[in-house]
């Protein structure tokens, strides 16, 4: 399923969960590559967001396990990260301690943790407002924090969950663009949900497409496109159409 | 032009009000609609206060020490309520077991009245310090406790999911996101807090004293000296103002950045 050059680095099996007597997630295997970047799209009230929490073990699942390297996912053994739809800074501190909490529960050394702020604050563009609390800056600016939160933990796993959804389109073409940025510099492994077609399509190597409940992979497609990647390119119009072809539930 | 204006008159008007005040009630009694027995003026209250700068009589102790007295059982009291309540009630918001042993006790107590407490307080300590310091910490522990509990379950839940996914331990989590984000929550409960403990202080005084500012206060009734009464009155007040600035000032400076 995943790129031949490629070693698995996550490996989903049997993924099942049920509330009660209702059935969200049904039988979902899937693998993720070391370094790869998966998009997984599925219509509204397909169980994104249950799919999310099993994933980062917020939730348990009912059957199946998540494995990282071959282990049983554990936040507390792996390095995994969230990036959540809603802001998630924590508003007493600043930017710059707000980039460092995912490292510091880590517990990494102070010189570590001061080498990757720099790094990563120069990367999102964050260095001038270091020092600013989360609210004397945008939401936009918060939603970059909290990325940049993830990605300088250099998890295992990146779980991203719709982190553009509240932002308006302009500066999501921007921040789409620094997201690819950033993690072809860290080359960490992402799992991105998000229920924009478009957006899935930009940002992935593969793209998963989840059915209506009880949620299974309905398909599967690679985007073998250049980056920066166009959107008027006739290639990405065909994958995006294909994309939507297959998310159709009416 | 039109704002410097405005702002100018916003200042002045407090002083304005407040002088008002003064001059109706310095009529009210100079033209005797109300006796001099039963109220007192404020100018007579102000020459009071000169006279009890240093003269003891005839209450028995200068003002500086009726609030000395308040202010350190107030103190007291207080900082027990705040060393006691704050952590209890924190603890009680994160923690199950904390929460299932401390809540059914702290609920049957929380109704009972503070003033309820002042004849077994009397048993039991006296009517010296510890007696009234025990009556401040009942009444200042309950808004203690609530807020802080309050604050802990009010942590918006995505920071807590945030630092698990980090893969922070249940402490860890409490310590780094339940405990500053409940901080402002806190601080209005150290301001319901110190008002409910001065309230009690008062009411504890003007039962069992033999200084302090409730105690001047039934002194002034004992005595038959209105103005007495109301320079009673008018320092609870401005140590209780003097007191909350300080709480608040100590507030900003703690929990910077956290948005109100």
């Amino acid at each position: 399923m995943i790129s031949a050059n490629r070693e698995a680095k996550v490996t989903v099996t049997n993924l099942t969960k049920s509330f009660g007597d209702l059935l969200v997630l049904n039988d979902v295997n899937f693998n993720v590559g070391d370094g790869e970047f998966l998009c997984i799209v599925g219509p509204t009230g397909c169980g994104k967001t249950t799919f999310l929490n099993l994933l980062s073990k917020l939730m348990p699942p009912s059957k199946g396990n998540i494995c990282i390297n071959g282990e049983i996912a554990d936040p507390k053994k792996h390095n995994i990260s969230f990036v959540f739809q809603e802001p998630s800074c924590l508003p007493w501190r600043t930017v710059k301690e707000n980039i460092a909490y995912g490292m510091e529960v880590k517990k990494l050394p102070q010189q570590e943790i001061e080498e990757r702020l720099e790094k990563t604050m120069k990367l999102v563009g964050l260095t001038d407002c270091a020092n600013l609390y989360p609210n004397q800056i945008s939401s936009s600016m918060e939603q970059r924090v909290a990325i940049a939160r993830a990605f300088a933990a250099k998890p295992d796993l990146l779980l991203m969950d719709e982190p553009y959804g509240q932002l308006d389109v302009k500066l999501r073409y921007y921040l789409e663009d620094e997201l690819i940025r950033i993690w072809q510099e860290f080359k960490t492994t992402v799992i991105f949900v998000t229920h924009n077609i478009e957006e899935a399509v930009y940002l992935a190597e593969r793209v998963l497409i989840l059915s209506n409940k009880p949620t299974t992979i309905k398909a599967e497609l690679k985007v073998d496109l250049p980056r920066p990647r166009n959107f008027l390119d006739p290639e990405f119009v065909e994958i995006r159409k294909k994309v939507t072809e297959l998310i159709r539930w009416w | 032009m039109e704002n410097s204006k405005d702002r100018l008159i916003l200042k002045i008007l407090p002083y304005l009000g407040i002088l008002a005040v003064l001059v109706i009630w310095e009529l009210i009694v100079d033209l005797g609609i109300v006796p001099n027995t039963l109220l007192a003026s404020p100018i007579q209250v102000v020459k009071l206060f000169f006279i009890k700068l240093n003269t003891a009589d005839p209450d028995g102790a200068v003002l500086a020490v009726h609030i000395a007295t308040s202010l350190k059982e107030a103190l007291l009291g207080y900082s027990l309520a705040l060393i006691i309540g704050i952590p209890l009630g924190l603890a009680m918001g994160w923690f199950v077991i904390v929460e299932g042993l401390a809540r059914p006790i702290f609920e049957m107590i929380r109704p009972i009245p503070p003033v309820a407490w002042i004849p077994l307080a009397i048993f039991w300590f006296g009517i010296g310090l510890t007696g009234k310091a025990f009556i401040i910490w009942a009444s200042g522990v309950v808004p203690c406790v609530i807020n802080s509990f309050v604050g802990v379950r009010m942590t918006n839940p995505t920071f807590i999911r945030m630092a698990r996914t980090y893969g922070a331990s249940d402490w860890e989590i409490f310590k780094q996101i339940c405990i500053p984000s409940a901080l402002p929550m806190v601080f209005g409960g150290l301001q319901v807090a110190l008002a409910a403990s001065w309230t009690a202080l008062v009411a504890a005084e003007l039962i069992a004293a033999d200084t302090g500012l409730g105690f001047l206060i039934t002194m002034g009734r004992r005595l038959l000296m209105p103005d007495m009464i109301v320079l009673g009155m008018l320092m609870v007040g401005l140590t209780g103002v003097v007191i909350g600035v300080i709480v608040d000032k100590v507030e900003k400076r703690l929990v910077a950045g956290v948005r109100r």
